[in-house]
């Protein structure tokens, strides 16, 4: 299965380094090498297997612009499952962004009326961290007014912390179609393991594909272990975040990273290959449980969870 | 006095009422060559894009740290001179002179001289290191040349003071707060102070004999320096591979740390506060496969929880696990092993790293009683 992601935004304001940092792996502080796109770049990403992400990374100089908004419109705006479309917080050009954002987005409802929008104010990092709530604040209703109708997610992003990881496991996590019987799942999975949360990530980027938690707040399910531990809200991306920058110093010493556990002061937990193209975390805070037995029920559940990705991607062919 | 991290400081007051023996390091340099960003980075795990708004230092300022031996170091403003210190240097065992990598010399080197001329008069077994810092600004090209030209003038202004300092012994490091040379230098001069380094290391040589292991650190965890290693060379990549891999354990603990009221784990034992196993003194020879086991851990009510990580590597084929274990509250053992030995021999591995606790443990206690010792 195929899906079309459109990165848009002006020029400079951080697409191509955002997408060498997610799916090559490269360290944010090589970005700056990298020159500006010119037209369009497309690459096809394989994600979890099956899925393969068309990603149109498009340069964003007004030329180029102009040209994906009249001769190739039907182009570029066709069987378009995402549009990401970027915005550098310090862009001195507001007025001109918002415009060519306007007529994105009515290229897609032309085109593909079923898109999901995803928003990012992107470079917050460049933001004084007092001010950077409210003028964040600010752009995201700024924005939110200039979409009009058409239903938006808003996200600041920066690549020097987690807040990029969030905001991808996010648009990510709309593209695959199963993802609330993954997550039933790995409830299932959790309770056999006595575990606290299990998290799965996709293997190359590290994305957040389900957690065995409940997605929306805690106080509709009480029970949930997550709850009643009152884990950090952050631990998702951030979590992505320091694996890929561990993986990133292994692969330094030609070595690559396969497995963690970890018996700490506060938690135990493994992290290690659940199928083909997944990586499991379980997370349990019951001292009594041995991280051997954690691996013995990842072992037994692989088999199980293979089969759940083949059918999802089967099916929704 | 002053802002020591909290993780320091509790440890510090639970040892005496701060009145023990401390080694004492001072920091020197010209203004803005980055002594202050240098400590907080090592020390306090500073976040370096924060470096750049440090405030200039005004007065000395005096931090306790407690690693493997209690140290108190010695923050100095830009224009401190050996006379309005304050204290004579006869006190201190190191002093570590800080150098901008671009600066113009001639104000650091003749400062550097004059301490060194007059430290010499007061103390002459004290150590001198020159961190050249800043190393991340100039090219690799560039960077060697000024080092050396650095290097080349301090020694020879120095035999201009007098023809007897032609041996002295001054070490050079190319430092950087950007990636790990700054911790790998101060490891260095850490080392030169730690008396019982040798059975540190003697500990370490024959934990690595045992377990096949290539490279066995003993780190500091929350600074990251390493106090101790094993007598096969350091290879650099691995010393950077081990410092990450503490960093992401150390930001992992918080992460997932449960807040509920009742946490069955709170009320587990942490190494900080269970005292240390009583077993029969061993040297670390002795503990081998034939000693018998059993007296460490198994004090029934309450075993004491060590915390321990294990990573493992590949591709190379047998690959290589590196594991972690923690030690005493602020030191950790980190090993490279085998991946096969780990695996099928990991109850071994595990006894072996009981007994390497246990002598770490040991001579711990005998520094602490030394430096609580000599006050009273």
């Amino acid at each position: 299965m195929k899906k079309k992601v459109l990165l848009m935004g002006a020029s400079g304001s951080g697409k191509t380094s955002m997408r060498s940092m997610i799916f090559s792996n490269n360290p944010a502080s090589l970005t700056s090498r990298l020159g500006a796109t010119i037209d369009v770049e497309q690459n096809h990403v394989r994600f979890l297997g099956d899925l393969i992400l068309n990603l149109w990374d498009c340069g964003g100089q007004d030329a180029f612009m102009d040209s994906y908004l009249s001769t190739q419109r039907s182009v570029i705006f066709s069987h378009v499952g995402v549009m990401i479309y970027v915005f550098d917080v310090e862009s001195r050009e507001m007025e001109k962004d918002l415009e060519y954002y306007r007529d994105c987005l009515e290229g897609l409802s032309q085109f593909s009326k079923n898109a999901n929008v995803f928003l990012l104010v992107h470079k917050v990092d460049l933001v004084r961290e007092a001010e950077r709530n409210t003028v964040v604040e600010r752009k995201v209703e700024e924005l939110e007014k200039a979409s009009g109708e058409t239903p938006v997610k808003v996200f600041s992003t920066s690549i020097y912390d987690e807040s990029l990881y969030k905001a991808w496991s996010n648009i990510v996590n709309t593209l695959i179609p199963n993802a609330r019987n993954l997550s039933k799942h790995l409830r299932i999975f959790a309770e056999a393991c006595n575990a606290t949360e299990v998290i799965l990530f996709e293997r190359t980027t590290f994305l957040v594909i389900a957690t065995s938690s409940h997605a929306d707040s805690s106080d509709a399910f009480p029970s949930d272990p997550v709850a009643l531990h009152a884990l950090d809200p952050k631990r998702y991306e951030r979590t992505s975040e320091l694996i890929k920058a561990f993986k990133q110093s292994c692969s330094r010493l030609r070595e690559e990273f396969r497995s963690l556990e970890m018996e700490l002061a506060e938690f135990t937990a493994v992290l290690d290959e659940m199928t083909k193209n997944t990586y499991v975390l379980v997370v349990v805070h019951d001292p009594v449980i041995e991280t051997a037995a954690i691996r013995m029920n990842i072992c037994m559940a692989r088999k199980k969870f293979e089969e759940l990705q083949g059918d999802s991607l089967v099916s929704e062919k | 006095m002053s802002s020591s991290p909290q993780n320091y400081s509790a440890v510090a007051n639970s040892h005496t009422n701060g009145t023990i023996r401390r080694t004492k390091i001072l920091l020197l340099g010209t203004r803005r060559s980055g002594k202050t960003s240098l400590f907080q980075v090592l020390f306090n795990g500073f976040p370096l894009k924060q470096a750049f708004y440090l405030e200039p230092t005004m007065r000395v300022a005096k931090h306790l740290v407690d690693t493997v031996i209690p140290l108190e170091i010695w923050d100095c403003p830009g224009n401190i001179t050996v006379d309005t210190l304050g204290a004579s240097l006869a006190d201190f065992a190191t002093i570590v002179f800080v150098i901008d990598i671009r600066d113009l010399y001639q104000q650091p080197v003749s400062k550097l001289v004059e301490f060194i001329v007059a430290a010499c008069q007061v103390n002459p077994d004290i150590n001198f290191e020159v961190f050249v810092h800043k190393a991340e600004r100039l090219q690799e090209d560039d960077k060697l040349e000024n080092f050396r030209q650095i290097h080349e003038r301090v020694m020879d202004r120095l035999i201009d003071e007098s023809p007897e300092f032609e041996q002295f012994p001054l070490n050079f490091h190319l430092t950087s707060i950007y990636d790990h040379s700054l911790r790998e230098a101060f490891s260095l001069v850490l080392h030169k102070l730690i008396e019982s380094l040798p059975y540190l290391e003697d500990l370490l040589n024959v934990f690595c004999a045992n377990t096949a292991s290539p490279k066995a650190f003993l780190f500091d965890t929350s600074s990251k320096i390493h106090v101790a290693t094993d007598t096969s060379p350091v290879d650099q990549a691995t010393h950077n591979l081990c410092c990450d891999y503490l960093s992401m354990l150390n930001s992992f603990g918080p992460l997932y740390r449960s807040n509920a009221i009742n946490d069955p784990r709170t009320s587990r034992d942490s190494p900080a506060t269970t005292p240390p196993p009583t077993a029969t003194p061993l040297s670390p020879a002795s503990g081998s496969v034939s000693a018998s086991p059993g007296v460490p851990l198994a004090s029934p009510p309450k075993p004491p929880f060590f915390p321990c990580a294990a990573t493992s590597l590949s591709p190379s084929h047998p690959g290589t696990t590196l594991t972690y274990h923690l030690v005493t509250p602020h030191l950790a053992l980190l090993a490279l092993l085998p991946t096969t030995v780990y695996e099928v021999r990991r109850g071994l591995v595990e006894w072996n790293v009981v007994w390497f606790r246990e002598g770490v443990r040991e001579i711990w206690e005998v520094e602490k009683e030394r430096s609580a010792g000599e006050v009273v």
